[in-house]
């Protein structure tokens, strides 16, 4: 079963209260505005959570953290990585004259403390860009609130096994016909037809159904799908309407998520000819997390389309597939979508009206369409942008197809901006794809934001209910009008009928607790699988939870291990893994009393036949 | 890449030691400022320099947030550990990737047990401590470092390359007859002897024990005496190796070797030169023979009932530490006899005991408050040694500088605590206290770590006696000499089973006949301290059964992560370990028996947190404190404390690896064939 409630959705005050201990501090330190000797600390301080904390405890710890951190990596010539105290534990980057802390209790694992921050500062960099530009072009009470944001997302709710592995919050697939998951899948294929949409992943109340992206990326899309759906919520009026609307935001994406993304197989008949990497099947199969869940041959209907399949989607932009792949060079710009000024023919502002049928809806739909002409993004671009609706981003901004709740919630300000971020080389659609041409020699080597160039690109979101369609776009997509009308026409009625479907399903029946816990992680699509979550047992004091936190540390260290067990006085607890998952299990009952002393009749010993046999009806193979 | 330090609270290097890469680096770094060649103390200050922000962070920590560093990673895997005893931070370094955290954590409590055992109770004051480490003159600074230093590399490479560091235990050569003969040896004839004799200055050899390299051949205990902590005789093994290192290359004949030099020609052999270790080797020609004070560890509260090993911790506020001397007289390279013995002056330590642990006590019952039982408390401990004190002073004589100032300072002690009208027993006295404890240290270091003046000098073993001792030592393993060093080497293998006393037939089966897919194994009686093992000599002479050079390193390499593995675990309470990992399956096993060997329940083990004390015998007996914390439910029972590792082939199913595992760890114990008598 996958985990349906997190111990917080089913209101554990004290586990509330737990995980705020948990991860006591985080911090940015800024050491280029304290060099002088009378600089005072408070200057360097970019951000520090809990933004309660008194100003001279903040200090305190900067100051002292950073202060050693310089002076260890100075004789170390390296940069300090992590960092102990008897209480607690901190990871650490340093970058430039940056300097980052993220404090946690010391039971949490330190290979998961070091990911947690990195995914807070990639997370940062995906919406924001660049750090110091960011902070050269915002106000640190902007940035703030973003930082606050993102570290309230990565952190509550997450349960104690998503604390320690990272992983993606996926629907329960046992509980869920494969054909929805199918359905999902082809969905997002569909909207792969027009050549400005990379890829995509639906998500389903915060959780995902489908996705074409990396772990990464995707969890990375989720927090602006979760910010807004919680938004939704709770801002007065907006729940519980059955509104759909379309939005996007600027991300930023890594040369080598870039990369990935156009190496990756996408459903394009007209240009099979192109780039090598594009049609490996297996990788295909990989990506779409749902029909790597299904038959094969199945993967190949992929074509046929849903029943709306959208025929109505102009081909003629894919013949430009080829100006997207790293490898090729670069083309007459003619062709390109990119640069086509006839596509764009409307200024930024208007707010043409669209008619668009839908098979349950006929009413008009206000489409706020964006045009993103180079000439435009210079003429219009200043910092204001970021002062937007989204606090996430705010470049973002939201169309909203139906003209009832237009200039209610959203902020009319269109402005494309995609190109005036001041990323080098980002400027105009053609600079960034001098770039794109020309990676730096450790492409795609490094997932590190502040290495690699940062490529702005757009994330569009369709939003059915609960059901969310996020697609990564290049950016002359939402000037498209005509590419953009196909895929939200394409996909709005399979989305709804997928919707439809999803709410149906109830949340999932938690089985009597069974005889055994168990937690299975999938390290290529960074899904979990447990029956332990939502029972109070899931807090961390729980020998099952100990366990496999001290297990997969170790698994982490020692790259030859396979499989563990380990016994104390009260719990066996199995651990096995290889390259594509971990798995633990523990058994109940059966005395567990013994002597310690080695015994081939032990019931600890028989925990890895155990499991190989009750995992089976999880989808768990171990064999 | 490697380095230790010990700093004061104020950033004063108190101890170094680094290794060549680590000083280039320094250097490198303060190569543009400072001149070339200008030798130690430039290097020290570039030590303190560089290092003074972090010593001065952690002091800031303390002070404000009563949290301290424990340890740093940097990107390229360079670690440092941190630990503050008292006012000394010891911080450990390591940038090549050969030690871990766990490993550099164990380095710092084992130089800290080094100094305790060279200063004894003096390390319960940092102001003498800091000048004992680090005396004005810069020659015997030198001297003192340079002894230290040694003493540490001694320890890494016993830690890196001799099971029974690994372990922490001790190993024993196993041949029951030879054994049981050097015992009566031990017993009837040196030991009596030497106690009998008049030129023994008034000293008493309370302990006697020969070493073969590290494994020890025959221990004997004189009726009267404490029992030797496995801590302390760790520690002592330690020194005697650092005197008198074992040759790995030339001690380490083949059996050939063997052959053709048994009976003569033992100077081949000879180690070339004992390193000066102390001032007592300043009699050049006696220079093989080494005498040292040291101070053995008593334990004064063994009923003490203890709820967590925490608590224990917590409760104990010193441990007594009793000044013994120690003489090392080497019989051949690799065979040493060392005796142990009481001094008389030692009464004085028990006293100076008591005292500090009295006004420990107040010192800590002033602080809980001033009102309520606890000052109360702490006055009734002042009460009982009051008098005691009194007659302690006088005894010591007014001539000594250092009693004098003790006598100013319990008079005006007194006045403040006792004096009508005056203050009495409240924080105010907790100076007080402080400068009581440092002063009675000061006694303790004028008695028994001041070098006596010339005329003091019979105040030990004579010459004579040592030389007696030391040739009688030699009569008795002559024939045995060869034997003895090749044993040491293959002690047990698996191609060997050990002697057995009932089973002394000339075809024992061997390890690899009876368990086949078994490739090593480690067992350990934690209650006596003492370990077994098949050798593993990777030598590139010696042909093991493991093969030689890359394969048997290969295999010590695994053995040596999985003990630290195991540790890891065992830290977090999980007392049953089993890995497979690549070709191997490895297995780990604590458990707990009664004197008849009956298996008890296991019990739960404590969790520690992860800066806890290293998990070992020697620089902190853990394993003591698990027999007694688990003892809590065995009332009147006597327990004990046993560990298997195995390593075994990944192909043999996991069922027969646990059989053998069950009798390997029935066997090895079993009464009648019990290879450690």
């Amino acid at each position: 079963m996958t985990e349906e409630h997190s111990p917080l959705s089913l209101g554990f005050p004290s586990v509330m209260a737990e995980l705020i201990r948990r991860c006591t501090y985080f911090f940015l330190y800024d050491g280029s505005k304290v060099k002088g000797e009378g600089d005072p600390t408070r200057e360097g301080i970019c951000y520090f959570y809990p933004e309660e904390t008194p100003v001279d405890k903040q200090e305190l710890l900067c100051g002292q953290l950073a202060g050693v951190g310089r002076c260890v990596s100075e004789l170390s010539s390296s940069p300090v990585r992590f960092l102990r105290l008897r209480r607690s534990k901190y990871a650490i980057r340093m970058k430039d004259d940056f300097f980052w802390a993220l404090g946690c209790s010391v039971e949490v694992p330190t290979t998961s403390v070091c990911e947690l921050l990195d995914q807070l500062i990639n997370l940062f960099c995906f919406y924001n860009g660049s750090v110091r530009q960011s902070y050269q072009l915002n106000s640190q009470e902007t940035l703030a609130a973003r930082w606050g944001q993102y570290l309230s997302h990565l952190q509550p709710g997450s349960s104690e096994f998503h604390r320690i592995f990272s992983c993606l919050r996926t629907i329960d697939s046992t509980n869920v016909d494969p054909l929805l998951l199918l359905k999902a899948a082809l969905i997002l294929q569909a909207c792969q037809r027009c050549p400005l949409v990379l890829a995509g992943c639906i998500l389903f109340r915060g959780r995902v159904v489908s996705t074409q992206m990396t772990p990464k990326l995707t969890m990375k899309v989720m927090v602006h799908e979760s910010e807004t759906y919680s938004k939704r919520r709770n801002g007065s009026g907006a729940s519980g309407r059955s509104g759909a609307a379309v939005s996007s935001t600027t991300v930023f994406l890594t040369l080598s998520e870039l990369q990935y993304l156009q190496s990756a197989p996408v459903d394009k008949d007209l240009s099979s000819h192109s780039t090598p990497r594009r049609d490996a099947p297996q990788k295909k199969t990989r990506l779409s997390r749902t029909l790597s869940e299904m038959a094969s041959s199945e993967s190949d209907s992929s074509d046929l389309g849903p029943s709306q399949s959208p025929q109505k989607v102009s081909f003629s932009p894919c013949l430009s597939e080829s100006d997207y792949s790293v490898s090729s060079p670069a083309p007459s710009q003619s062709a390109d979508p990119l640069n086509l000024p006839s596509l764009s023919p409307e200024p930024p502002f208007s707010n043409e009206q669209h008619s668009l049928e839908t098979p349950d809806q006929s009413y008009y739909q206000s489409f706020y369409s964006s045009e993103g002409g180079d000439s435009q993004v210079h003429s219009k671009g200043d910092g204001s942008v970021f002062e937007e609706n989204s606090l996430l981003n705010g470049c973002g901004k939201e169309f909203d197809l139906r003209g009832a709740e237009s200039g209610l919630e959203e902020s009319h300000d269109n402005e494309e901006v995609v190109g005036d971020r001041g990323v080098d080389g980002c400027g105009s659609a053609q600079g960034q794809k001098a770039e794109v041409q020309d990676p730096p020699p450790s492409s795609g080597a490094s997932d590190d934001p502040e290495e690699s160039p940062l490529i702005p690109m757009m994330l569009y979101l369709h939003r059915v209910k609960g059901l969310v369609l996020a697609l990564l776009v290049d950016p002359p997509f939402l000037s498209d009008t005509a590419s953009m009308e196909e895929v939200y026409h394409s996909s709005l009625a399979s989305l709804n009928g997928l919707e439809a479907h999803l709410r149906t399903i109830s949340p999932g029946a938690l089985g009597a607790p069974g005889p055994y816990i168990f937690t299975h992680f999938d390290c290529i699509q960074s899904t979990l699988t447990t029956n332990l979550s939502g029972r109070p047992g899931g807090a961390p004091e729980h020998p099952f939870v100990r366990a496999t936190s001290l297990l997969h540390s170790h698994f982490c260290n020692t790259k030859t291990l396979q499989e563990a067990i380990i016994r104390s006085a009260g719990a066996a607890v199995y651990g096995t893994r290889s390259v594509a998952q971990e798995t633990y299990f523990q058994q109940h009952g059966g005395s567990l009393r013994n002597s310690g002393i080695p015994n081939h009749q032990d019931s600890a010993f028989s925990l890895p036949s155990k499991a190989r046999h009750r995992l089976l009806k999880h989808g768990v193979n171990l064999l | 890449m490697k380095c230790l330090l010990i700093a004061s609270e104020s950033a004063e290097v108190l101890f170094h030691w680094t290794d060549p890469e680590f000083q280039q680096n320094i250097q490198r770094q303060y190569g543009e400022s400072q001149e070339e060649g200008q030798g130690l103390p430039a290097f020290e200050d570039s030590m303190s320099t560089l290092f003074a922000p972090i010593i001065i962070s952690c002091s800031t920590m303390v002070d404000r947030l009563s949290d301290n560093y424990t340890s740093f990673t940097t990107e390229n895997n360079h670690i440092y550990v941190l630990h503050q005893f008292d006012e000394c931070l010891y911080i450990a370094v390591n940038g090549d990737g050969e030690e871990g955290e766990d490993i550099l954590r164990r380095k710092i409590y084992v130089m800290k047990k080094m100094v305790e055992v060279m200063f004894g109770m003096v390390t319960l004051s940092s102001q003498l401590l800091r000048r004992e480490l680090r005396p004005q003159d810069t020659e015997q600074r030198g001297r003192l470092w340079k002894h230290l230093q040694s003493l540490l590399e001694t320890y890494s490479h016993l830690r890196e390359n001799d099971q029974s560091f690994l372990v922490e235990a001790v190993e024993r050569l196993i041949h029951p007859t030879l054994c049981e003969q050097c015992i009566e040896f031990l017993e009837r004839r040196l030991v009596q002897q030497l106690n009998s004799s008049a030129e023994r200055a008034g000293e008493e050899v309370l302990h006697a024990f020969i070493l073969v390299h590290t494994k020890l051949l025959a221990f004997y205990s004189s009726r009267n005496a404490s029992t030797l902590a496995t801590s302390d005789l760790l520690a002592i093994i330690i020194m005697a190796q650092n005197m008198y290192p074992s040759n790995e290359d030339l001690d380490d004949p083949s059996p050939e070797d063997v052959e053709s030099t048994s009976g003569s020609g033992h100077e081949s052999f000879y180690t070339p030169e004992p390193s000066p270790t102390d001032r007592d080797s300043s009699s050049s020609d006696k220079a093989e023979r080494e005498s040292l004070p040291m101070f053995e560890f008593m334990d004064p509260d063994v009923q003490m009932a203890e709820d967590s090993l925490q608590a224990l911790e917590a409760k104990m506020v010193y441990i007594p530490m009793m000044p013994h001397s120690m003489y090392c007289l080497p019989l051949w390279p690799g065979i040493t006899l060392v005796l142990l013995t009481k001094i008389p002056t030692n009464a004085v330590a028990m006293s100076v005991y008591k005292f500090l642990e009295a006004f420990a006590k107040l010192e800590k019952c002033l602080h809980e408050g001033p009102e309520g039982s606890a000052a109360t408390r702490g006055q009734l401990a002042i009460n009982d040694i009051r008098s005691k004190l009194d007659k302690f002073i006088k005894a010591l004589g007014p001539s000594e500088l250092q009693s004098a100032q003790l006598l100013n300072v319990w008079t005006e002690f007194k006045n403040r605590a006792y004096a009508r009208g005056g203050p009495g027993f409240n924080k105010d006295l907790i100076p007080w206290c402080k400068n009581m404890k440092t002063q009675l240290c000061g006694i303790y270091r004028q008695c028994f770590l001041i070098d006596p003046g010339p005329g003091d000098i019979p105040q030990r073993l004579s010459q004579g006696l040592q030389e007696r001792a030391q040739t009688m030592a030699q009569e008795k393993l002559m024939d045995w000499r060869d034997f003895l060093l090749v044993k040491s080497k293959r002690n047990i293998t698996m191609v060997s089973y050990p002697f057995s006393k009932t089973n002394p037939a000339p075809f024992l089966p061997t390890y690899l006949e009876d368990f086949p897919g078994l490739i090593h194994f480690i067992c350990v009686d934690r209650s006596t301290g003492q370990m077994i093992a098949p050798s593993l000599s990777i030598t590139e002479r010696t042909t093991s059964e493991l093969g030689k050079g890359p394969v048997a390193r290969f295999i010590k390499n695994k053995v040596w992560n999985l003990v630290s593995t195991t540790r890891r675990f065992l830290r977090k309470g999980y007392s049953t370990v089993t890995l497979r990992d690549g070709d191997f399956y490895f297995c780990y096993f604590l458990w707990f028996e009664n004197e008849t060997g009956y298996k008890l329940e296991a019990g739960d083990t404590p969790i520690l947190p992860d800066d806890s004390a290293p998990i070992g015998m020697l620089a902190w007996d853990y394993y003591r404190k698990l027999l007694r914390y688990y003892s809590k439910n065995h009332q009147g029972e006597v327990v004990r404390c046993y560990e298997l590792l195995t390593v075994h082939l990944g192909v043999i199913p996991t069922e027969i690896i646990l059989q053998h595992c069950r009798q390997l760890a029935s066997k090895l114990w079993e009464p009648s064939r019990n290879p450690l008598l």
